[in-house]
């Protein structure tokens, strides 16, 4: 059996020393409950937004159309509960759907520019880029976290590859002189191909019908 | 008022409510996400991951254990998620300043007790750098650490230990300063 007082006089040091470790300043509750406000209030835009709640309504009239459809035809199976399980699928994967194009589209035009600032001389980027990374990078784990992302294959490991270098970039330090960490970061970017990928990638929903976004390149 | 009062009045959509239960649990939330990230920013997106997580899923708070229970088994899953994708992220970074290193060798220097005992407590395996921290450091209980980590309380125990021995081993050339 362990004793976990082994050693009373080596134990009460560490405890003194290992205060230093790590010592967190000051709690900044008001900056980060003011980003939190900002997080939630665009997660409720992308919930809300007029044309989604149209592409959600037209998938579950759709789905509904369906399921009546098929109860109709074997009206002794029970297919209602599956039509309504169908139902709730669908209207989560259409709105994951429209959400992560508007999203992948963001994200391209982000880090395209990126590239860009990262090829200029001074190696500084501008507060309100950062800002815009912070954003996609709250988007990207709100995504990350849709139960319609775990259903989809292909963009899961894009989604978690993106949210790696959108951590990388929100963390670079503002003052000018961080070319090689911007290097860096292209560096990742280039050996996971990342920019690729994301050029290509579309949300893998089967049976849902394309919708254009707002801002799709 | 008290805490279920007011997580009562958080679902009911009161922002003040909210903001109320915020303050009461920001600061252990920050401080333990601080001790395990090391780093500000890191420490600042968990938090808030944290509590985003906690007010939407409110709804499932059942009211069978304590709400900073609750919480604290949240911070623990984003900050230790959260780190684990920052360290592969490092790590690719790394390959990178090794394959551009090669062939140069630098003379490291003796690390004073602050540098050895970082370097130590970073070395630890994770879940016991975890306990470690909780309990030796921000004062958690093994109750407390066991329900946040879903382990067992004398896992908790065992991990705190084996902690220790790890430390003791990698700080052995500092024993006179505990030995006094």
């Amino acid at each position: 059996m362990i004793d976990q007082h082994e050693d009373p006089k080596f134990e009460h040091w560490l405890v003194k020393v290992t205060q230093e470790y790590n010592a967190p300043p000051a709690t900044p509750r008001d900056r980060m409950w003011q980003r939190m406000e900002e997080a939630r209030r665009s997660k409720r835009v992308i919930e809300l937004r007029p044309w989604l709640r149209w592409a959600i309504a037209a998938a579950a009239v759709l789905v509904v159309g369906i399921g009546i459809g098929r109860w109709s035809v074997n009206q002794k199976s029970p297919s209602g509960a599956r039509a309504v399980v169908a139902m709730d699928t669908a209207r989560q994967d259409a709105a994951y759907q429209v959400a992560a194009q508007q999203y992948l589209s963001r994200t391209e035009v982000l880090l395209t520019d990126f590239r860009a600032q990262s090829a200029r001389p001074g190696g500084r980027l501008d507060p309100q880029f950062v800002a815009s990374a912070r954003d996609l990078l709250t988007t990207t784990r709100l995504m990350l976290d849709s139960p319609a992302a775990a259903r989809d294959p292909r963009l899961q490991p894009l989604l978690e590859d993106l949210e790696l270098v959108l951590a990388q970039i929100t963390q670079l330090p503002a003052e000018p002189g961080r070319k090689t960490e911007m290097d860096f970061i292209n560096q990742g970017m280039n050996q996971r191909s990342v920019l690729t990928r994301l050029r290509t990638a579309t949300p893998a929903v089967p049976g849902t019908v394309p919708v254009r976004a707002e801002g799709a390149l | 008022m008290d805490e279920s009062q007011l997580i009562a009045r958080v679902r009911a959509g009161d922002s003040a409510a909210e903001r109320a239960l915020y303050d009461a649990h920001v600061d252990r939330v920050y401080r333990l996400a601080f001790r395990l990230a090391g780093d500000d920013a890191l420490a600042q997106d968990f938090t808030q991951e944290t509590f985003i997580r906690a007010f939407d899923r409110l709804g499932s708070f059942r009211g069978d254990a304590a709400f900073s229970t609750w919480l604290h088994t949240i911070t623990t899953t984003v900050v230790l998620n959260g780190l684990r994708k920052v360290k592969r992220f490092r790590q690719r970074e790394a390959d990178i300043d090794d394959a551009q290193d090669i062939g140069v060798m630098q003379r490291r220097a003796e690390p004073d007790l602050k540098a050895r005992l970082t370097q130590a407590i970073d070395g630890l395996p994770e879940g016991y750098r975890t306990v470690f921290v909780m309990h030796d450091i921000e004062g958690y209980t093994h109750e407390e650490i066991g329900a946040a980590l879903g382990v067992e309380t004398g896992t908790s125990k065992a991990q705190l230990s084996r902690a220790r021995a790890k430390l003791r081993v990698a700080l052995a050339d500092f024993e006179g300063e505990w030995a006094r």
